[in-house]
């Protein structure tokens, strides 16, 4: 009996009397930085991030938007999620990553498909910051009407559930990035009649006139 | 000094008396303790004690754990969280009961195959095995209520797939599903009606049929080792085994009790290693099956379950599902009917020999196939798995934003998509040429079939994004699923362009 207690006291002791090292924890298939930066996008964001035509939520593989977006932003997105359905990857939110990881991840994904600039650039200010909603109207009507409203061939960016959706940024980066692949131009490109595209602050202005058509103010937190 | 002793003895003597004059303790507990047990029966015996002494170390575990958990939907989950990291060794509360939970049920099978084997059941203890079998139902449904407690992906998951058997009763399904849910979809009634079961009725049911288990072992002594050649007559048996066990018999306490005493020890020493190796059992993700990282997998006991459903053609799956647990119940009750006297030795029961090896080979390939493969679901679609360009292309807003949804909410794990995606439900390419905008709204929130109920874990802006996106697949030649009066009001201004 008395082995038996010893027993019992050095298996505890051994597991550090502590919570159990081998709890069933997060399982997730692949490990940034174990793996390429390739497959760990493969198996993890390319579901939603489309490369090519396919994929639902913004491209990634886009060169405007390395050259664009800092890696302090794009770290967030991922460690903490971003609107509604991009998910918070860091081990502390329940993902699956460290942020050793995110950041090799980062790297990595620069590294294939920037052009080796840190971001920042591309002719607009990465970070939305507040516009006027009554400039932002204007905007919308000259720049986005034609294709987002009546007889446009795009669909409404005012549907209140689309609203509910997406985020400010996530309406910020379809503006300044694009969907070329579906027809969305990129805003901080040169544009027919508009040389420059629109400048930070008339994007800033728009994204705050589509935000406040948000029934009864639900914004999308994060 | 010995005449201290020697009065408190005599007082306590006295003591004794006083009680069990009016008690009867003592003339209650003596046949429990020192009843004649066969000589010969060795360690073939011990797995019922084991089994009994796991029951007991749920009821101790499981009575401190319900001062800590709370059971109500929204804390369920975090107070699990507490006592795995706040309370002291609370998550070696938790591991135990969850091991020993496992333990129990094996312990059980062990206990049932060896009474199978040497056709203990025989008469005159056809209600010992009875009685065990319930016990065995009630176990497995301690188990599964049990996994419900945790409250998190795989218990909803696994509610998801009992909600949808229920549904398959014909007729009364609605209500039956109502009645375990505490309403249409799994919410905080379900939990309540749960933890109801799990910490009342079912261990209140367990320990009635325990007592009467062993008022039964008491009454009809435990069965000799079988013998070929010695054979059960009915009429004279009783009389013979009396007699018998007054001759060579063993009184069980000193001389069994031994024995059990020693397994139980290393059973406990096994478990405590196991908890504290191995740890709590989730609990997993949160009760959300919108999160990332859900592999959700049924506890141990029913891995077979889940094993046999992957197997099923979906068409028989019906059938099978609600057909077969009652047949199974069935010839476990009937097994000391259909034979009760005879020949116990397994060497004269070749063909009873042989199904119970069957049973055992069945159920231990098909807990594996379960934990291989249960819903052949693809565990990393939704991450991996893009949207094919044709069903982005000349969407709106809203529906690209469904499409993603669809990735997010892990629909793709079991749903194909231009034939990538997993397997387990329809492909959904076409679909909404075969459903109507309602009933794809239906779908996503009460699921059917195998599909999970995601109810209000997709809100409203979710489940008109992802329906919008569904109503959208269908052969470029036909209209949208669009049903006006529907639920959620079809997009506004949704091109149609294909
Ligand atoms: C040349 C036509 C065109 C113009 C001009 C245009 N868009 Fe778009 N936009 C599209 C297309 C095509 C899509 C893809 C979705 C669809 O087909 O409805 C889209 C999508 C979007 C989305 C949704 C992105 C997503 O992933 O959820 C937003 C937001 C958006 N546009 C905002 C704007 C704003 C703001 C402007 C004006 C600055 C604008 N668009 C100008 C064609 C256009
Ligand atoms: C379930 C679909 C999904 C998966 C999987 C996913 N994302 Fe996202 N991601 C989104 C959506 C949707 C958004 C935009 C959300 C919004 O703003 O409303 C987004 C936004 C982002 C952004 C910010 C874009 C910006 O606005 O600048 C980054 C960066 C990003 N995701 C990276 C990743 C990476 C890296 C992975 C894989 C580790 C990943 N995502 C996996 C859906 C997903
Ligand atoms: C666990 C696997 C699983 C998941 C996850 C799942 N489904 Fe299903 N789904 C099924 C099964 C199985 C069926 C077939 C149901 C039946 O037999 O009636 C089904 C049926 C459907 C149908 C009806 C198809 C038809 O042809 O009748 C739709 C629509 C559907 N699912 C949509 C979804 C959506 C949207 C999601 C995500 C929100 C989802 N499913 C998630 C398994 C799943």
């Amino acid at each position: 009996m008395k082995r038996a207690v010893m027993f019992c006291s050095m298996v505890l002791c051994a597991s550090g009397c502590d919570r159990p090292s081998a709890s069933p924890a997060v399982q997730h298939v692949a490990l940034a930085g174990e793996l390429s930066t390739q497959s760990a996008f493969d198996t993890n964001c390319r579901g939603c991030h489309s490369q090519g035509a396919e994929g639902a939520a913004l491209p990634l593989v886009n060169a405007n938007y390395w050259k664009v977006a800092t890696d302090a932003t794009i770290i967030q997105a991922i460690s903490h999620g971003q609107g509604r359905s991009m998910p918070a990857y860091l081990a502390s939110e329940g993902g699956p990553f460290t942020a050793e990881q995110i950041t090799s991840l980062v790297h990595g994904m620069r590294t294939l498909w920037g052009d080796g600039q840190p971001g920042g650039g591309g002719g607009i200010s990465p970070v939305l910051t507040a516009g006027s909603a009554s400039a932002g109207a204007l905007v919308f009507s000259t720049a986005c009407a034609s294709c987002h409203a009546g007889q446009g061939t795009a669909g409404s960016v005012v549907d209140p559930m689309y609203l509910r959706m997406i985020s400010d940024q996530g309406l910020w980066s379809a503006v300044v990035y694009g969907r070329s692949e579906l027809g969305m131009p990129a805003w901080n490109q040169a544009m027919p009649g508009r040389p420059t595209g629109l400048s930070a602050q008339e994007v800033c202005d728009v994204v705050s006139w589509i935000s406040s058509q948000r029934v009864s103010n639900e914004k999308v937190t994060k | 000094m010995s005449f201290l002793t020697s009065a408190l003895l005599s007082s306590s003597k006295a003591t004794m008396q006083w009680i069990e004059e009016r008690t009867g303790v003592v003339a209650f507990a003596k046949p429990l303790l020192f009843h004649h047990v066969p000589r010969n029966a060795k360690w073939w015996y011990v797995f019922g004690s084991a089994t009994l002494m796991f029951f007991t170390i749920q009821l101790v575990t499981g009575v401190c754990l319900a001062t800590v958990y709370a059971p109500s939907a929204a804390q369920a989950w975090e107070s699990l969280n507490y006592i795995d990291k706040e309370v002291p060794m609370g998550w070696m509360l938790r591991a135990l009961h969850g091991w020993s939970s496992n333990a129990m049920v094996v312990m059980m099978a062990i206990h049932m195959l060896q009474v199978f084997l040497h056709a203990s059941y025989k008469y005159p203890r056809e209600l010992n095995w009875i009685t065990g079998v319930f016990l065995l139902l009630t176990t497995l449904a301690l188990a599964f209520t049990g996994q419900v407690m945790r409250w998190d992906q795989d218990a909803y998951w696994g509610l998801g797939i009992g909600a949808a058997i229920a549904d398959r009763i014909p007729l009364v399904g609605d209500q039956v599903r109502a009645l375990l849910l505490g309403g249409p979809i799994i919410g905080g009634e379900t939990l309540n009606r749960f933890f109801a079961l799990h910490v009342f009725i079912l261990p209140g049911a367990a320990l009635g049929l325990v007592g009467l288990h062993m008022m039964l072992i008491i009454k009809n002594g435990i069965s000799e080792m079988p013998k070929p050649g010695a054979i059960v007559v009915p009429s004279t048996y009783r009389e013979g085994f009396e007699e018998r066990m007054k001759t060579e018999g063993v009184p069980f306490v000193p001389e069994a009790v031994q024995r059990d005493m020693v397994f139980c020890g290393v059973c406990l020493i096994a478990l405590v290693a196991l908890a504290a190796f191995y740890g709590p059992f989730g609990p997993g993700g949160m009760p959300d099956p919108t999160l990332i990282n859900t592999n959700p997998r049924p506890d141990y006991p029913f891995m077979w379950l889940f094993g046999a459903v992957s197997l099923l053609p979906p068409a028989s799956e019906t059938a099978i599902m609600l057909i077969a647990p009652g047949v199974g119940v069935l010839v476990l009750i009937a097994v000391p009917f259909l034979s009760n006297s005879g020949e116990r030795a397994p060497s004269k029961r070749p063909a009873m020999v042989l199904v119970a090896l069957v049973t055992v080979m069945a159920i231990a390939a098909l807990t594996w196939e379960g934990m291989t493969s249960p819903w052949s679901p693809v565990m990393d679609g939704w991450s991996a798995l893009p949207t094919p360009a044709k069903f982005t292309h000349g969407r709106t807003p809203l529906e690209m934003q469904g499409a993603v949804v669809f990735q997010f909410a892990q629909c793709r794990n079991c749903h194909s998509l231009d034939g990538l995606g997993g397997k387990r439900g329809p492909e959904l390419d076409d679909v909404a040429s075969r459903l109507s905008y309602d009933q794809l709204v239906r779908q996503v929130q009460q699921g059917g079939g195998n599909m999970p109920a995601y109810g209000k874990n997709l809100d409203s802006a979710q489940t008109a994004a992802v329906v919008a996106f569904l109503a959208t697949l269908h052969p470029s030649n036909e209209p949208d699923a669009k049903i006006p009066g529907a639920q959620l009001p079809p997009p506004p201004g949704s091109a149609n362009a294909h």
